[in-house]
């Protein structure tokens, strides 16, 4: 909600950087980058370089980075269908959330009605409960629906996009909401005198109108479904349905240490994090500051 | 939060004369007949109604109820005729000086707290630290600004993972730069031991703060220019003019930003469970958080009736930190 407030000049002269305060923010600067910046370099290492501990060096070895680590990470474990499956499950929860959150959000911006007020209260008071609260009421839920209707649900990727809507549809609808209401009414009630119906202005004007907006709550529901750890560590048990998040912990199991892939992986799990953020960087401030809570 | 209640108060002009215009809608003057206006606000909102009822409030009440049965076996299916204990689970929790589960419980709760304080003051200190620098006159200002947000890509269950091997004793980069560049006489142990909280509460605090620094802006954008130009000319400081102007006009803002940041550090789960065994450890007496406690008992003990009583207690925490956190901002929520 504050992303799409412009950041407006705060006085027509402002006050230049003293050598102190450019000192502090350098220092908060590099610590803030370096992390990032570490994970790349290891991700360009040997794991015996890693591990030995021996001549650790902030600066790599230009003439000696593993390139081929971003190939062996693929061979090593199943890294591509994790990938797969991260994409299909976040992608769909992404749409499904985001039509269905504008239908509510449209509905809560534009009519007056009994149990909108309660409505909005129910939505948000879901940030309130910690998702490890249900975590097994669902996993019960799931299996004996299975068994009631014979369809798989636990183990698959429907039964993690159901979950990731649910999740990520109170947020969703409070932002989509806010940007609904922003939006003129009388070019809704222009469309009804000429003979459209609410439903056919809600489509052909307010949700071109609300592109920022509807891209803003797809970062959101996107960025946070790929976060998503613990429901996936419990709902997925196969490597065909595994997401990023549980699968990528092969590298540094029981058997095997292999941190240098391990961190190529995890520098690889940023690229589309990064892709958004440098493509739709306002949208994306926007969504992830209302986005703040889960 | 905040944004919303503005565009509230700039729609109520034109509010107005729409409602008027649905009213005349509704007896029939315009567009859909009656009952379909009445209907069709129900309509849109149905589906996502059906996915928080199945997915949030009926989850909810069987938590509630496993919470007060004896359920510790395996077989899981067989919940519904698990045998009622009433409150046993709780009490089991809270006060059973035998019980292995209290000392965790304390100790996991004790270490919420702590986490959750530690990172919210981080996140606003160093959000506010670089919200104020970054709004100076100065080159290179939109790159710094951009760099400032790089933690935001970092997935945070990578957040574990990445720190966890920073923070290595004899390997990692932390105790390379302490020991080896500045001459730190020892090389801490990061991840065992009553460091354990800063190991969790750094990288937490770290990948965050972008969040807090943005809102910060915003809310800094917000303050006329005319009360530091007084400010000026009455001779103040820059600090008093932080401590008078900035901080006292910003409070609304970080109220809202401290309320995301109490329960997102609460329930927070990810960064914790990959720090510690690759996402399978125990963090230790000082690293543990309800979270991943509740997590091993109820999924590596298979204490469901347990979790389920911890969860409950979980939330309870965090009302417990929000009516604290609403104590504090009380007269600030009013005054918008």
């Amino acid at each position: 909600m504050i992303g799409h407030v412009r950041i407006r000049r705060r006085s027509p002269r402002r006050s230049r950087l003293t050598p102190p305060q450019a000192l502090l923010l350098g220092l908060i600067v590099v610590l803030t980058v370096f992390p990032i910046y570490w994970m790349v370099v290891s991700s360009l290492k040997t794991n015996f370089e890693l591990l030995s501990g021996s001549n650790v060096s902030l600066l790599p070895d230009v003439l000696a980075l593993q390139f081929r680590n971003y190939a062996t990470m693929f061979q090593r474990l199943s890294l591509a269908i994790y990938i797969r499956n991260s994409l299909i499950i976040c992608g769909t929860a992404t749409l499904i959330a985001v039509a269905l959150a504008s239908l509510s959000g449209f509905s809560l911006a534009y009519f007056r009605f009994r149990g909108a007020g309660a409505y909005g209260v129910a939505v948000m008071a879901t940030q309130l409960l910690p998702g490890i609260m249900f975590l097994l009421p669902m996993f019960l839920i799931f299996t004996q629906a299975q068994q009631l209707t014979g369809l798989q649900i636990v183990n698959t990727h429907q039964g993690l996009i159901l979950l990731y809507v649910a999740f990520f549809m109170p947020l969703s609808i409070w932002i989509l909401r806010g940007y609904f209401a922003a939006i003129p009414r009388e070019l809704v009630e222009a469309a009804q005198v000429d003979g459209t119906s609410i439903l056919g202005a809600f489509w052909r004007i307010v949700l071109p109108l609300s592109v920022p907006g509807l891209i803003a709550t797809a970062t959101y529901v996107f960025l946070t479904a790929w976060d998503e750890l613990l429901f996936a560590v419990v709902m997925t048990q196969t490597a065909d349905t595994q997401t990023i998040p549980v699968g990528i912990r092969g590298y540094i199991g029981e058997q095997a240490s292999n941190y240098n892939l391990l961190m190529a992986a995890a520098t690889a799990v940023c690229v589309p994090p990064a892709l958004i953020f440098f493509f739709l960087q306002r949208q994306m401030v926007s969504g992830l500051t209302a986005g703040a809570v889960k | 939060m905040i944004a919303q209640d503005e565009e509230q108060k700039i729609t109520t002009g034109a509010d107005g004369t729409a409602v008027q215009l649905q009213a005349e809608a509704a007896a029939g003057g315009i567009g859909l007949p009656e009952r379909r206006v009445r209907l069709l606000p129900y309509l849109l909102l149905a589906p996502a109604a059906a996915f928080l009822v199945f997915v949030h409030f009926i989850p909810m009440g069987v938590s509630l109820y496993m919470s007060t049965l004896k359920l510790n076996q395996g077989h899981l299916l067989e919940f519904l005729t698990a045998p009622f204990i009433g409150v046993q689970n709780f009490t089991y929790i809270l006060f059973n000086p035998i019980s292995p589960i209290r000392g965790q419980f304390l100790d996991a709760a004790r270490n919420t707290v702590i986490y959750t304080v530690a990172v919210n003051a981080i996140m606003l200190l160093g959000g506010l630290t670089a919200a104020v620098l970054t709004t100076r006159e100065f080159r290179g200002r939109g790159i710094v600004r951009t760099l400032l947000l790089m933690p935001w890509i970092v997935p945070t269950y990578v957040v574990g993972f990445l720190w966890g091997f920073m923070w290595q004793p004899d390997t990692g980069i932390v105790n390379h730069i302490l020991h080896d560049m500045l001459h730190l006489p020892i090389r801490p142990f990061w991840i065992v031991g009553p460091l354990t909280m800063v190991a969790i509460v750094v990288p937490t605090a770290w990948r965050n703060f972008p969040q807090t620094m943005l809102m910060l802006s915003a809310g800094l954008a917000g303050i006329p220019a005319d009360l530091y130009e007084a400010a000026e000319v009455d001779g103040a400081s820059s600090w008093q003019r932080l401590r008078h102007i900035t901080v006292p006009m910003l409070r609304p803002v970080i109220a809202v930003v401290t309320l995301f940041g109490i329960i997102s550090t609460v329930y927070s789960f990810n960064v914790v469970f990959t720090m510690f065994g690759g996402g399978a450890g125990y963090a230790g007496d000082w690293g543990d958080v309800l979270t991943t406690m509740i997590f091993r008992n109820s999924f590596g003990q298979l204490n469901f009736g347990i979790g389920a009583a911890a969860s409950v207690l979980l939330m309870l925490v965090c009302v417990g930190l929000v009516i604290i956190w609403y104590w504090t901002f009380r007269e600030d929520l009013r005054a918008r």
